[in-house]
């Protein structure tokens, strides 16, 4: 830098104001461009801009204003916001995700019980899909199911944002309908606040989260979300119905423990690209962050639902392993978790040979 | 949604077409705003900075000139949708407004 003009020198000095990190990433670009709108055209006039222009004082005012909001904002704001944000955002579709595979079984267990599969043998009365007792008629529980399905396909598609919100937050009124209906004629034999620990962190967290999702935000990878719900019906809620059907209901989990247990599997499987050096400052972060707030979100749920089962010694202990397996696995991605900030590209770096 | 700052709508229309440098987003500035935009470099960088954290632009190549590497950027896909939608609403805008002052060219405003 001694060798350059002396405008240069004069407009480095004044990108001193900007913080270390911004300048690694902009300073080449900034001074470039500089240079090259302080010139005219005119070749004659251009030889001796670069020693003897003046900066212009509107320059120094915009580098120095500019500096003025990083330095508010904080280093890496950007990104740590960003990371944020997809974070929520992909634990808003998993959680969607779950709604919607909830919907689809209740939709296929009610159409083989219609006898709509002929190829099927008939149901057994053991899955009947049975819709919760209330005030609340079946066929609104029905049209619940495909609301959640509409409602994360529309998101997964990566539009039709706003839609998949109203529909979402249409679809969680019977819940609280019915919540509300338990409440007033004392319906519920115990406490109930594992219910609506299911209706706040399950039904009303997704709604409003889904905020988060904005028109300029980078759209969802639709194929595997897709993809995701159909494996996940069939890993997930198949097994389930088979215990079911073959008179083992007592294997299947409850709503709770089923989400930590899914909670818990995700980790586990995320875990060897979390700890691998490869992950450092690739989008795998943001995946820990996602799986640590569902990790948080499902433990808040199964703590809380603990009060369902106050009289059953044996369940608190099978509840209580869960939570003890779900934090040991989320435990394993938080330190990927924690680098999230830098796992959000924003600035380009500036590339090999770049001039100094 | 958040709404899009008059500086951001024109580096992002200034990507529209084509990738550019630095300077060639300014000069495209000026020109699109009839001059009216002359975008300082400070404030360049920070539109710049910001649309890249918001994955709306990235780096495209980097050429040398006059013994510099100038650094091009273009729209990503999220940008290219965020500016469609801005450009649209604004036609709009312009349109309900024309309206209003009894301007012609307002068919079809609401």
């Amino acid at each position: 830098m001694s060798g350059a003009p002396d405008l240069e020198r004069r407009y480095r000095r004044v990108l001193r104001l900007l913080p270390g990190y911004y300048r690694r990433a902009w300073e080449q670009d900034m001074v470039a461009a500089f240079l090259e709108s302080s010139l005219t055209g005119e070749p004659d006039q251009d030889a001796g801009i670069p020693e003897f222009s003046k900066l212009p004082w509107r320059e120094v005012a915009s580098v120095a204003g500019l500096a003025l909001r990083l330095y508010l904002r904080g280093p890496g704001a950007t990104r740590r916001s960003f990371a944020w944000g997809q974070a929520v955002r992909r634990a808003v579709l998993a959680l969607s995700m779950l709604q919607a595979v909830r919907g689809l079984d209740t939709l296929l267990l009610t159409a083989w019980s219609r006898r709509v599969f002929g190829w099927l043998p008939a149901q057994p009365a053991s899955l009947a899909a049975a819709t919760p007792a209330g005030i609340v008629p079946p066929l609104v529980w029905w049209l619940v199911a495909y609301a959640w399905i509409v409602s994360f396909v529309a998101l997964a598609l990566g539009r039709y944002y706003r839609t998949a919100q109203v529909i979402a937050a249409v679809a969680i009124i019977p819940d609280l309908a019915w919540l509300l209906h338990g409440e007033f004629t004392r319906a519920f034999r115990g406490p109930s606040v594992g219910p609506w620990a299911f209706w706040v962190l399950l039904d009303l967290f997704p709604v409003l989260a889904m905020t988060a999702f904005r028109r300029v935000t980078p759209p969802a990878t639709r194929w595997p979300w897709l993809l995701a719900l159909a494996v996940t019906w069939l890993l997930v809620a198949v097994p389930l119905t088979a215990f079911q059907a073959s008179g083992h209901p007592a294997w299947v989990p409850d709503t709770a423990g089923l989400y930590c247990a899914l909670t818990a599997v995700a980790c586990l499987a995320h875990a060897p690209r979390a700890w691998t050096r490869h992950a450092q400052g690739s989008g795998s972060s943001v995946w820990s962050l996602t799986l640590t707030l569902l990790g948080v979100e499902a433990g808040a749920y199964r703590v809380l639902s603990l009060t369902d089962y106050l009289r059953n010694p044996h369940q608190i202990r099978v509840d209580l392993a869960e939570l003890l397996i779900l934090v040991l696995a989320v435990a394993l991605i938080v330190p990927d978790a924690a680098r999230a900030q830098a796992a959000a590209p924003a600035a380009p770096r500036p590339q090999p040979g770049y001039p100094r | 949604m958040k709404p899009m700052t008059g500086q951001a709508f024109f580096v992002l229309s200034a990507l529209a077409d084509a990738p550019r440098h630095g300077y060639g987003i300014v000069r495209e500035v000026a020109e699109l705003s009839n001059g009216r935009v002359k975008l300082k470099i400070g404030g360049l960088y920070g539109v710049l900075e910001r649309l890249a954290a918001e994955h709306l632009i990235e780096p495209d190549r980097e050429e040398a000139h006059d013994g510099r590497l100038r650094r091009y950027y273009r729209l990503t896909r999220a940008g290219r949708h965020a500016l469609a939608e801005e450009a649209e609403l604004r036609a709009w805008t312009a349109r309900v407004v024309r309206s209003r002052l009894g301007l012609p060219g307002a068919e079809g405003a609401g």
